[in-house]
């Protein structure tokens, strides 16, 4: 094993990132830097124990069981209904004493591992039959998780899993179906599916004419990430989390405080961390000499590279007001086992690409 | 592996990695507007939510009476408030509910502690607690969790109803204020101040009473709770009024009258300060706060008008006490001397309209000089006067004498005398003044208005041979020195004064029946009718109603050889100014001169 200059900057960058996430949700949760320290222990430990388990089994048996995976997280997303705890007025937790687990976020994982085993069965030569189940697989897990309800975990997760399928190769035709069924089915959606919660959310983000209270959080948001200006209050002094005018600052809307604090420059650092994370795993991935025949831990790094990156993308577009707010999780910012613990699983597949740690 | 897939695969992680770098740019366009272009604003925004300030009334100043009775002053009031930082919990509701069973029923606090902090404001569940409601709370108030006692000033005034309308009240406050004192009072902000003085000196001297309000800057949170005080800006309290009413006087005034209605005016002739001014009837000034609108309009519709002010407000004909005003004018313009005489049969007869005006005295008072005609109040030889008056010079002299202009630097409201001139008629009659107007403006009546207040400068300036200032209450700094216009002897004067000392002492005289003793007083009665009469039989007929009976009027000053008070009296219907008016001048003027 050999580790060069892109591996430095690859941890770099991702040390940096658990950095800031961990500074912020320490500025959020308390002032005790006694805290801090053990908050920041526990993330990197985590992550390197978790990571490292995934790096050490052997991916194949990870993936030979992946219909078993599948199921078992579906059971336990809809055992969330029975034993789970209710939070915010929907069931999405299940408690194990030492931490509250959302099993919804790790379908992500789930789903990726048993479409790759499935695809890897037929090299990775998609039918129309293939296409179409696995399309259906993807709606019908689904389901439990918009029910829950929790439409914005849900429709990441469909997302994601539509990314999945575009990397691993499915034909073009099916992207354009479901673009344009999306489009022909919105207004049927919009009137039976969603309920007045979610579409206070969808009006307030497309209009200023939402309720006070609908437009709050957003508008906070913003407050907060305005208030930084162009070098932030800085450490420790978000007057947002302060006053608590920011709701969920702990969770959703974590990279607003964030923001407030380190200003304009501590957000570019970020996102220039997170292109270089993005570009230079990739690029040890997919360097050409490096890929063997079997293309599975290939196709799982890419698209956990996309998950973490897109998903960064997706809370900030949320936080700042461009989309409509979804219960997303911001990776290694937001305080929560089951993100640090679904990210680090990521990470673990990530590296453990064959190679990944070979020149 | 064969390339074609392997082509694919990385096309479309290219692809993707494109999507993600275009939302990436999309993400730092949107933070550069944020933070950059917008965040100013923004933090403003911030600024504004989290820092919140609130205002520090200053206790408002004392109003004190000459005498050193504190007319009105604020005193401390106590009322439990639902505490914001703290939640009430049901066992606090219960035990306030317990303690004050009498005055609070647990469901009305439950309702008032909900909206508190629905709303995040503080509501107040009791007010001005008593002593011993104030310790019963005190004593319990660990267990009373979410409930604190807010201090508060509440303006108290003197029980006694002779003040109320010299210290005016408090009122909330309307658009009509906000002009009046944007107009008086620099810089004047309409949002600070919700009560405000309405009437009297607590509406003249407003800046200086309410003092300098104080501003309390702290920082709150998104509930709306305070989080920690960032900065005060002191507050000043309100100045100290004192006054030249005499109380003493001005409580017995207001009894002598009491049950009547009718008004005092006294001036101090030493610095044409106002000792007494009382207007009856009255009501006490504690009564207006807290009035419930009804009872208000009770008190605005009575038919005996106590809020009216009758003493700078009551415009009353001065009738036969403006006969020395007029003698001064008569003297100055030659219009008649100490020794022509004329005869006084009981009538004037005005040969340019043939009319016939009747006298009060049946037959007359004879052969009849000035000193006659004052002492025993002759009006055929004043109507006889009247005729020769110049019309300019006339309105001259009355202009000289204050008609139609100020009365009084701090007396609010108060309304000028009128001045009787071709212009006023025009405009009431659209017609000029002519020669019978004259003859009733010669006995102080037909257009002749003048309110209590006037009445008693014009006897001052008559007891200080024509020299007079403006009247005041609390403010007599650069006063102006006024003369009656005259050209009058020190002889003239001393006969005009003769004359009035011998009103009252002379047993001719129409005062002589007040009984004035050693006061050395001189003075003048009148009666003014409120209607027009004919003959004596007619007015017995119209005495059945005593709302047209005549108006007493007195007016005098004393002691006659060194004049300190003028006063004036005026009873409405009260019929005989000298018998009914006079003894209450008398009886006011021994008090004030006493107390000096």
């Amino acid at each position: 094993m050999q580790i060069n200059l892109t591996h430095s900057v690859i941890l770099f960058s991702l040390v940096g990132i658990i950095l800031a996430g961990s500074m912020t949700i320490f500025s959020v949760t308390s002032i005790d830097l006694n805290y801090f320290f053990r908050f920041l222990m526990i993330t990197l430990i985590s992550i390197c124990f978790v990571a490292t388990i995934f790096y050490l089994i052997n991916i194949n048996r990870i993936l030979s069981a992946g219909w078993i995976i599948l199921v078992a997280n579906i059971l336990l997303v809809m055992s969330v209904e029975i034993f789970g705890q209710e939070i915010n007025g929907s069931r999405r937790w299940l408690d194990f004493g030492f931490l509250s687990l959302q099993p919804s976020e790790f379908m992500k994982i789930s789903y990726a591992i048993f479409t790759i085993q499935y695809l890897r069965f037929y090299s990775f030569k998609f039918s129309m039959f293939r296409s179409i189940f696995l399309l259906g697989v993807l709606f019908l897990t689904a389901v439990p998780i918009i029910i829950q309800p929790d439409l914005g975990t849900g429709v990441v997760y469909i997302a994601f899993g539509v990314l999945l399928l575009f990397i691993c190769g499915m034909d073009k035709k099916y992207f354009y179906g479901l673009f344009i069924s999306l489009v022909v089915m919105s207004p049927v959606l919009y009137n039976f599916v969603l309920t007045g919660y979610q579409k206070g959310r969808i009006i307030n983000w497309f209009s200023s004419e939402g309720s006070v209270s609908e437009r709050w959080n957003i508008l906070q948001s913003e407050i907060s990430i305005g208030s930084g200006q162009l070098f932030g209050e800085g450490f420790l002094a978000s007057k947002q989390n302060e006053f608590n005018f920011l709701p969920e600052a702990d969770t959703d809307f974590i990279f607003s405080i964030y923001a407030e604090q380190f200003g304009f420059v501590g957000v570019l650092a970020i996102f220039i961390l997170l292109a270089l994370f993005l570009l230079l795993t990739l690029r040890v991935l997919l360097r050409h000499n490096s890929l063997s025949n079997d293309l599975s831990p290939y196709y799982l790094g890419t698209y956990f590279i996309y998950v973490i990156g897109f998903s960064f993308l997706i809370n900030i577009l949320m936080v700042s007001g461009l989309i409509p707010v979804v219960g997303l999780p911001l990776p290694f910012f937001t305080k929560g086992g089951s993100s640090l613990l679904c990210f680090s699983i990521m990470l673990g597949f990530i590296f453990s690409a064959r190679g990944f740690l070979r020149v | 592996m064969n390339n074609a897939s392997l082509n694919s695969f990385k096309k479309r992680t290219y692809f993707v990695l494109f999507i993600f770098f275009g939302l990436l740019v999309l993400l730092i366009g949107r933070f550069f507007y944020l933070q950059i272009i917008k965040g100013p604003e923004l933090r403003d925004q911030r600024e504004q939510n989290i820092n919140a300030s609130e205002l520090i009334y200053p206790k408002r100043g004392r109003i004190i009476s000459k005498d050193g009775t504190v007319l009105a002053e604020d005193i401390k009031t106590f009322s439990i408030v639902v505490d914001l930082e703290q939640k009430p919990d049901y066992e606090s509701m219960y035990l306030l509910s317990e303690i004050f069973s009498e005055d609070l029923l647990f469901d009305d606090i439950e309702k008032k502690v909900l909206s508190s902090l629905r709303f995040s404001f503080q509501e107040t569940l009791l007010t001005n607690l008593s002593q011993e409601d104030l310790s019963k709370f005190l004593v319990r108030s660990s267990d009373l969790s979410g409930f604190s006692i807010k201090e508060d000033y509440k303006r108290n005034y003197d029980y006694h109803p002779s003040i109320f309308h010299i210290l005016g009240h408090l009122g909330f406050i309307n658009e009509l204020d906000s002009k009046y004192f944007s107009e008086r009072i620099p810089d004047y902000d309409e949002n600070i101040w919700q009560k405000v003085g309405k009437s009297g000196l607590e509406r003249v001297y407003e800046y200086k009473l309410r003092g300098t309000h104080g501003k309390r800057y702290f920082q709150r949170n998104a509930r709306g709770n305070r989080k920690q005080i960032t900065g005060v800006d002191n507050f000043k309290e309100g100045e100290e009024l004192i006054t030249s009413i005499r109380y003493s006087a001005q409580k017995l005034a207001f009894d002598l009258l009491d049950g009547k209605q009718g008004a005092v005016v006294a001036i101090d002739l030493s610095d044409f300060s106002i000792p007494v001014a009382v207007s009856v009837p009255s009501i006490s000034a504690n009564d207006l706060s807290g009035i419930s609108s009804k009872n208000y309009a009770e008190l605005l519709n009575d038919v005996q008008r106590p809020l009216f002010n009758r003493a700078f407000m009551g415009l009353y004909p001065p009738g036969s006490t403006v006969k020395p005003l007029l003698t001064i004018f008569s003297l100055s313009e030659g219009y008649t001397n100490w020794t022509e005489t004329i005869l006084d049969d009981g009538f004037f007869r005005f040969e340019e309209e043939q009319r016939v005006f009747n006298a009060w005295k049946e037959g007359g008072h004879g052969l009849t000089d000035l000193e006659k005609a004052l002492v025993e109040s002759s009006n055929p030889f004043f109507m006889n006067l009247a005729t020769k008056f110049d019309k300019a010079k006339f309105v001259k002299f009355m202009q000289s004498a204050s008609f139609g202009s100020l009365l009084c630097t701090d007396c609010y409201p108060h309304q000028y005398s009128p001045l009787i001139n071709d212009s006023w008629k025009q405009k009431n009659f659209g017609k000029d003044l002519y020669k019978g107007d004259f003859i009733n403006l010669g006995v102080g009546q037909g257009y002749m208005l003048t309110t209590p207040l006037h009445l008693a400068l014009l006897t001052s300036a008559i007891a200080k041979k024509g020299k007079y200032q403006i009247p005041y209450i609390v403010n007599g700094s650069n006063q102006q020195e006024l003369f009656l216009e005259n050209n009058l002897t020190d002889y003239d004067w001393e006969k005009l004064h003769e004359s009035l000392i011998n009103v009252v002492y002379s047993p001719n005289g129409t005062g002589f029946r007040i009984n004035a003793g050693n006061l050395k007083m001189a003075g003048k009665s009148g009666t003014s009718q409120i209607i027009d009469i004919k003959s004596k039989e007619e007015y017995d007929e119209v005495r059945q109603n005593p709302l047209l009976r005549d108006h007493a009027i007195f007016i005098g000053f004393a002691p006659y050889d060194d004049p300190q008070f003028a006063i004036a009296v005026i009873i409405e219907n009260g019929e005989s100014g000298g018998s009914v008016a006079g003894p209450i001048a008398k009886e006011v003027l021994e008090l004030l001169i006493d107390a000096n």
